[in-house]
Order: C-alpha cells, then structure tokens, then sequence
C-alpha cells in the first residue's frame, strides 16, 4: 500500500470520526445546548468556549486524556519542589479555583477521571456517551417500563 | 524546504506564539492562587485540577527560563519572548 493510499485512509478515517461526532450529538443534544435566547457579549462568548471545550474532549477523549495526564504529572512533579509546594498551598485554598473545579467538571462531565488503556479514550467517556446516546433512545413510555431500575 | 530555511518562515512561525500561550496561562494560574487565596479554615487536599493548573504554570515557567536564558534577553520576560528577534533565533 502506497504511502499516497494511507494518507488518504487517514484523511477519510479523520471524516468518518467527525461525522460520527455530528451523528452522537444528534442523538444526545443535551451534549452541546443551544445558547439561551438572552445570552449576549461577554456572556455568550464564555457560553460558546465552554461548549468548544466539552467538544474538544469529547471528541477527542485519547488526546485530551494525553494532555490531561502530561499536565498532572508534571503538576505533581513541580509540587516538590519549594516554589512548587508553595504554589500548590496557594491554589489549594483558593476559592477561585475551587469555582474553576466546578465549571470544568460541568464542561468535561468528568470524561478524564477514571481508568483507561494507554492511548486509548478512558473509560468513562464510552460510558457517557453509551448512556446519553441509549438513555435517550429508551426515552419511550414503553421501552423505559422494560428498563430495569439503575439500567442506563 | 525544512532543509532551505527562510528568514521570512520564522516570522511567520505559530511555534512561538503557542510558548507565548502556555507562559501567559502560567501567569494566569499565579493570579488564580493569589486571587482567591483568602479561604479560611481547615486544609483541604490538593485534587487533579490543582496538579493540573501546577503542570501549565511549572511549563510556563520553564518557557520563561528559555526566554531569559537568550543572549538578546531584555530586562523583561513578556517582551522579549514576543520580540521578532527572539521568533526568528528559536525557529533557526
């Protein structure tokens, strides 16, 4: 197979991934919410970056996962050293970024946290999307008297 | 060519532009711990997002280093990681 040819299966893989994307947030909107009516300026604009960023994780669970965790170890790394520790103290008590924990949690539904393969999407990120794209489909009256308590 | 380098490449390069990012998220992790550095009471643990914001500011910190260990280092830090100078020596 010619370098040309895999190249080209790369660049159509890359297309399929991102109509996937397009097919997954079809199916679970709740994943990307429109922006409310009343947003505007400033607020719409940090409205659109968080959305951009649960996209970007969700959409790219390995890399994400990759830099989540280059960042943490390096981030423990740094923690012993003095200027480090000191730093940490500092960040540890702040309220702001205790407000920062909240939000990217809410934008990264904790896809990140957990177990998962080397270079693989973690764990938790397959069972969010499995549970947001079939609790959906299962939103029937029938089908959900069929579904088991604590089934997702 | 990447072997044919030109003058004019590195003054278009985003490479330095990203450094720049990574050391202004560093100073806005400082400003973060210093912010809201007011809580009272008992210690918590330290979780992820805080190893996290450590890992942008010790990155940050490293690219500041590179910066003022150039010989055309200037008095301060920001200025010289943006000067065209400093774009075009890293790019060589």
């Amino acid at each position: 197979m010619s370098p040309e040819v895999l190249v080209s299966m790369l660049a159509e893989l890359e297309r399929i991934r991102e109509l996937t994307l397009d097919l997954v947030e079809k199916a679970a909107p709740r994943l990307l919410p429109a922006p409310p009516d009343e947003a505007a300026g400033a607020e719409r604009t940090v409205f659109e970056l968080l959305l951009g960023a649960r996209r970007a994780v969700l959409g790219n669970p390995a890399a994400a996962r990759g830099l989540h965790d280059l960042l943490v170890a390096e981030g423990r790394r740094y923690a012993d050293t003095p200027a480090g520790a000191q730093l940490r103290d500092a960040l540890v008590a702040s309220d702001a970024v205790e407000n920062l924990r909240r939000i990217w949690e809410t934008v990264s539904l904790n896809v990140l946290d957990g177990p998962a393969s080397p270079n693989a999407a973690p764990d938790a990120w397959a069972e969010l999307l499995a549970e947001a794209i079939i609790g959906h489909g299962l939103d029937d009256s029938v089908l959900s008297r069929l579904r088991p308590e604590g089934f997702a | 060519m990447l072997n044919d380098p030109r003058e004019a490449l590195a003054d278009q390069s985003s490479f330095v532009s990203y450094l720049v990012g990574l050391a202004g998220l560093a100073r806005v992790v400082h400003a973060l711990a210093n912010e809201g550095n007011r809580r009272a009471g008992g210690a918590r643990e330290a979780n992820e997002i805080v190893y996290l914001l450590m890992g942008l500011s010790s990155l940050g910190e490293a690219i500041e280093r590179l910066a003022e260990s150039a010989p055309t280092q200037g008095p301060r830090a920001a200025e010289t990681l943006s000067s065209p100078s400093t774009n075009t020596r890293w790019l060589r």
